[in-house]
């Protein structure tokens, strides 16, 4: 038995493991400790900063911080369900575009029978798109990238079908004042004349969302799933069930996404919810999760939403252009990924 | 051109020489100032505890590091081994324990890779199917199309495939990592007559292996490595298997337990006519509490596949299974888990651990349900019980938050076990729980193994390491080609018997 | 044995057939069986669909994407993926109008081909060299030539109007033999070239060793970072070869012209059976689904049926191609492994 204790020399190789972590960039280790709201604190730093150069203006006011959290509430939203999937270890939904619009254009065509039949019917169109994809990927195990894309097709083609490229606007089809009010006032809807109800929804859903990731029995068996999905299952996890559910609770907060933005445009129309998938995805790995899964949180995407937020505002008041915009998101996105893949690789916790 | 000629007729000619290397990885030093040499026709047998450095001095060999330390010579001249393409470029070829094939592609493309035949511009169609056959004819797999897909073939056949490529390159040097793990005893025979064939045609051999017998049958000299660090090197002539041992462990051990006690009373698992068509057909058996019962059989004889039916990892065809006389239909594994019955897996790198996950997350991975309470995972509840396993399997480094992946290959497997054992089945089937796994570690699984029984478990054990299976089981159920043709109690079972029973003989 | 074997990626039947070999047949030629289906179907059923003209339009349509999905069908090979081919065809187009005025085509040309084989070489070191998922590069890298492109023209489309522009246009769609233009010429000697690149020599071979198994490439030797380097720079420079001499065509450039593209190369690579997982597939598969859609396309015009009609059915085969690839592996992970002899047992039994 004596054999099987720890001797002088392994305790010794212990701290020499331990010293691994040392050798990590400053960058990485500042990302791995405060996570990525320490880089959202530059930013909202860097904002203040310019402002007392003097260089832009009205940056650290209320109304301006509720603007930057209105701007990203729905991409929140967004990410925060397709997180899921990334987490599963399936990269991302790229069906996301689509079903915000059919989500949309549903609710608005029903909006003649009133607003609850067109909220139910689109969180009904919604979960038809996530069980799709639940099965095609959590049971057959397809390329979530190439069949979230040709769902995305496919239901695209359907709308453009059924719709035959006409939009559809809600103040039209509504039979009663009172549902297109409400309608409308999805994304208009403040509490204390300041917060948005997308913003509230948003909260709701990063705090119930995180607690079901880190808390309950699902979202532990997700994180082996994620980490190791061969490995889950011969324990006696049902991935495909639990890969399923990433796909419906991604399509449940497109749905909700897609609600806000036809009220947002007040169109029920195919392009509602373009450049959704690449957005919510830049948002998702900017916040820390690695695409091979099993590793982030909930949080830490909002930390990316708010920074895609706060780096959009400041270069707004710039006076950037939006395209502009475009290219340093696309490099910082690179820029960011990059660095995190180096440290977690220093750190002996490569995963790629 | 003289010198090279003469390198391949006077044998003891040093084909290769390291001096003073080692190989620095992010905190701990795997090789450190290793000498190490093989001549022209011999087997130089290289072995160790998992972690002793063995296969990352072999990686160094094989070209995988840029960054060692040291002196490598082959024959007169230093040689700087960077890359794998360099390392080719000085005749050395390495044949890896876990396949390394490309399996989209043809069995052609694999054996020739790098190196496919041309004519002028152009691949040469013909001459590829020739020289694949040449190639293939080497390890007897000339009866192969050399067009099929690796997809297509067993495992062993790839086993052999591998070794097939690395023969067809002409090496001077043959570097071989556990060759024999996924080889049946046949093809291990027939392994080692082309062994000694290329030693008479002067090839330099390092042979590296865990399993001591086969290092006495194949190998000249045998070095010793631990903790990276060289202990010694014998003529095999001159060293028996215990002092061998006792190099590797530091201190001298006896291996094995004898596992003599247990009562058939109670019937645990009940078996009855139970098939999956195509894979085994007709199994019946019982075991009992308190009971290791064995199971035999050549790769290929339907052992892993039982055990899937029997944890509900796949559907049965036909048949009933009981547990404690009570008939149980298993949907998925979840259930099985909940029923008590576990099933350790032979692949533990795949789909054994969560690799990225750390040690506690995976000993609680098959626990998930029973922690949690009102909803909510109270993983707290769980940590005594990880502490307990990491203290008892003495799980090493003995902290719960490190990355499984980081550990060596006994610990993981130690980390699997405990993994199962958190879960306190009733019946637990483990298969190969010691494949790759150093002597240390071995003893602690064999003692766990044992515990697990006398508490009145049952174990299945599904094991290819003979001395194992024979000391530990108290039956041993032999299967041949997916049936149970014999079952043999525990005063018949020898090391002998149970390899000619499993081959089909004797009876 | 089986019953099958390979020529240029065709898979043949050997005169021994049984219904098992017959269906691994029809599987692995299933972009032919599918093309011949199709062409027939519209062939003998769509108004005004066979005649020189209208396949000589159905040839000059399908040009920029069969010589964009070339490079594509590369990366997927290797086991990684390209989002920017989209945006190089873009940005290509640009490049070779916008610099005409001041270089000419002979300048402006090389110029743009150029700078798609630059951003393929970025993203080729980005994933090669500092181990950044092609995901994520080409994502990143997609968003930034997007922006670049509206931010240097402005949002503006760039036409030619010059004579010698509407020369080259008008040359570049005039038919030299039947059913062939110049452009279309330029795309059929890529596709040509390409196939024999991937199936006759050791280098194409290398790439589906890359993509089969990294390691494997890797430790045989191959410089398997070259290698990655090599394939994104090749699906950069054609995505640019197809997007500028389209331009040329039509002597304009649109902020659009490739947004489309990236959705149906990425369908016709996969419905032409080249697999996400790598390894797999073939240029000349890939240029044959592209003419299975490009036909199927065409012919549901000729129907009178419009383009939401063309979207659905092309996500529709795309999804089934995708389901069906997937269900198959499912079920042969099922038998995999099942023992010939016990089986025969069976069916003497009943």
């Amino acid at each position: 038995m004596e054999n099987n204790k720890l001797s002088e020399t392994t305790k010794e190789e212990i701290k020499q493991i331990d010293s691994r972590a040392t050798s990590v960039n400053l960058f990485g280790r500042v990302m791995h400790y405060a996570g990525i709201y320490a880089v959202a604190l530059m930013f909202l730093l860097a904002g203040i900063v310019l402002q007392s150069l003097g260089i832009i203006n009205n940056f650290l006011t209320t109304q301006n911080m509720v603007n930057i959290l209105d701007a990203v509430s729905m991409l929140g939203i967004v990410a925060v369900g397709m997180a899921f999937v990334t987490y599963s270890g399936q990269f991302a939904d790229l069906s996301v575009p689509t079903t915000m619009a059919l989500t949309g254009i549903v609710a608005v065509q029903m909006l003649q029978y009133g607003f609850l039949p067109a909220i139910i019917a689109a969180v009904l169109a919604g979960l038809l798109i996530g069980l799709i994809n639940a099965v095609a990927i959590g049971k057959y195990k397809a390329n979530p990238i190439i069949w979230t894309l040709a769902v995305n097709y496919v239901t695209l083609g359907v709308i453009r079908l059924v719709w035959v490229n006409k939009q559809i606007y809600p103040d039209m089809i509504a039979k009663t004042q009172r549902a297109s009010d409400l309608f409308d006032a999805i994304y208009r809807l403040r509490f204390f004349n300041k917060i948005a109800l997308p913003l509230i929804l948003l909260i709701i859903l990063v705090v119930f969302l995180n607690f079901i990731m880190k808390k309950t029995k699902y979202g532990m068996q997700l994180k082996i799933t994620g980490s190791a999905q061969k490995a889950a299952k011969f324990t006696g996890i049902n991935t495909e069930k639990i890969i399923g559910i990433t796909f419906i609770i991604c399509a449940l907060t497109a749905t909700l996404a897609g609600l806000t933005i036809t009220s947002l445009s007040r169109v029920g129309a195919w392009y509602n919810g373009t450049g959704y998938d690449f957005k919510a995805v830049t948002a998702i790995v900017i916040g820390g999760m690695t695409l091979a899964g099993g590793r982030g949180s909930i949080i830490g995407v909002l930390g990316g939403v708010l920074i895609i937020g706060l780096m959009n505002n400041i270069m707004t008041l710039l006076g950037v252009g939006t395209f502009s915009q475009d290219m340093i998101r696309g490099f910082i996105f690179i820029l960011v990924v990059g660095i995190n893949a180096k440290s977690l690789r220093s750190m002996g916790r490569d995963d790629a | 051109m003289s010198e090279k000629e003469k390198m391949k007729t006077t044998f003891s000619v040093t084909a290769l020489e390291m001096k003073s290397v080692s190989k620095q990885f992010v905190g701990t030093l795997a090789v450190d100032r290793v000498d190490f040499d093989v001549r022209a026709g011999e087997v130089h047998a290289l072995i160790g505890e998992n972690g002793a450095g063995k296969s990352t001095l072999m990686k160094i060999i094989a070209g995988s590091f840029n960054d060692y330390t040291g002196d490598i010579h082959m024959g007169s001249s230093k040689v700087d081994l960077h890359t794998p393409a360099q390392s080719k470029k000085n005749g050395i070829e390495m044949i890896y324990q876990e396949l390394s094939l490309a399996l989209p592609l043809s069995i052609a493309e694999n054996v020739l890779v790098g190196r496919l035949p041309k004519k002028g511009m152009f691949l040469d169609k013909e001459e590829i199917v020739t020289e694949t056959r040449r190639c293939l004819g080497m390890v007897g797999l000339e009866h192969l199309n050399p067009m099929m897909q690796i997809e297509d073939i067993s495992q062993h056949e790839g086993q052999l495939v591998e070794i097939a490529k690395a023969l067809g390159n002409n090496p001077g040097i043959l570097v071989m990592d556990e060759p024999t793990s996924a080889l049946s005893r046949e093809e291990v025979e027939r392994l080692f007559t082309i062994i000694h064939n290329l030693k008479k045609n002067g090839l330099a051999i390092v042979y590296i292996s865990h399993h001591l017998p086969e290092i006495f049958e194949v190998a000249d000299r045998v070095t010793v490595l631990r903790d990276g660090k060289k202990i010694g090197t014998k003529d095999i002539g001159g060293v028996s298997s215990s002092e061998l041992v006792q190099m590797m462990v530091g201190k001298s051990v006896t291996e094995f337990y004898s596992h003599t006690s247990h009562t058939q009373e109670k019937k645990r698992l009940r078996v009855e006519g139970l098939s999956r068509y195509g894979f085994f057909h007709d199994i019946s058996f019982s075991s009992f509490e308190g009971e290791i019962l064995g199971i035999c059989g050549l790769s290929g004889a339907g052992r892993s596949e039982l055990a899937r039916v029997l944890v509900g990892l796949d559907d049965k065809d036909s048949g009933k299974v009981y547990l404690d006389e009570q008939e149980i239909t298993l949907k998925n594994m979840g259930q099985a888990v909940a029923n008590g019955i576990v099933y350790l897996t032979e692949n533990r790198k795949t789909e054994g651990l969560a690799l990225r996950l750390d040690i506690k997350e995976n000993i609680l991975a098959g626990l998930i349900p029973e922690l949690t309470r009102k909803g909510i995972y109270q993983e707290g509840d769980g940590i005594q019980k990880v502490n307990n396993l990491i203290e008892e399997l003495s799980i090493y480094p003995p902290d719960s938050s490190r990355i499984v992946g980081n550990l060596s290959g006994g610990n993981q497997q130690k980390v699997l076990l405990a993994k199962w054992m958190a879960c306190e089945p009733k019946v637990m089937i483990l298969d190969d729980p010691t494949r790759g796994v150093d002597i240390g570690a071995k003893m602690t699984i064999h003692q766990s193994i044992e515990r697990l029984a006398e508490e009145g478990n049952t174990v299945i054990l599904i094991s290819s390491d003979l001395p194992e299976l024979v000391s530990l089981s108290s039956r041993v159920l032999i299967m041949r080609k997916g049936r149970i043709i014999k079952e043999m109690p525990k005063v018949d079972c020898t090391e002998e018997s149970v390899l000619l029973a499993a081959n089909g003989e004797g009876a | 044995m089986p019953n099958h074997y390979e020529v240029w990626g065709v898979t043949m039947l050997k005169k021994n057939i049984n219904k098992a070999s017959l269906l691994t047949f029809a599987d692995k030629n299933r972009i032919y069986i599918l093309f011949n289906f199709v062409f027939l179907f519209m062939t003998l059923l769509a108004p005004r669909f066979f005649n020189v003209f209208n396949l000589t339009t159905i040839m000059r349509t399908l040009a920029m994407n069969a010589t964009v999905a070339i490079g594509f069908t590369i990366i997927l090979i290797i086991g990684q993926i390209d989002f920017t081919i989209g945006t190089v065809v873009t940005l290509s187009g640009i490049i070779g109008l916008g610099l005409k005025e001041y270089i000419g085509f002979g300048g402006s040309v090389p110029v743009a081909i150029l700078a798609g084989g630059l951003i393929g070489l970025i993203n080729g070191l980005l994933v090669a060299k500092a181990k950044i998922v092609s995901f994520i590069v080409t994502l990143g890298m997609m968003t930034i030539l997007q922006g670049a492109i509206y931010t240097f023209t402005g949002g503006n489309t760039i036409s030619l109007s010059s004579d010698d522009a509407f020369a080259v246009s008008d040359w570049l769609s005039n038919m030299i033999f039947p059913l062939v233009t110049p452009r279309v010429l330029i795309t059929l000697v890529l596709v040509t070239a390409a196939t024999i690149f991937m199936k006759k020599t050791r280098t194409g071979r290398n790439f589906y060793m890359l993509g089969g198994n990294k390691h494997t490439a890797w430790l045989a030797g191959i410089n398997t970072d070259k290698y990655t380097i090599a394939a994104f720079i090749l699906s950069g420079v054609m995505a640019a070869i197809g997007g500028v001499f389209f331009a040329m065509e039509s002597a304009a450039a649109t902020l659009n012209m490739g947004t489309s593209s990236l959705m149906y190369v990425i369908s016709a690579t996969i419905i032409g059976g080249t697999a996400m997982s790598g390894g797999k597939g073939g240029v000349f598969k890939t240029f044959v689904a592209i003419m299975m859609l490009d036909v199927l396309y065409n012919g549901i015009i000729l129907f009178g049926l419009g383009n939401e009609v063309k979207i659905f059915i092309a996500g529709f085969i795309l999804a089934s191609v995708v389901l069906y690839e997937a269900y198959a592996i499912y079920k042969h992970e099922k038998i995999v492994g099942q023992r010939p002899e016990l089986l025969k047992e069976l069916e003497k039994v009943q």
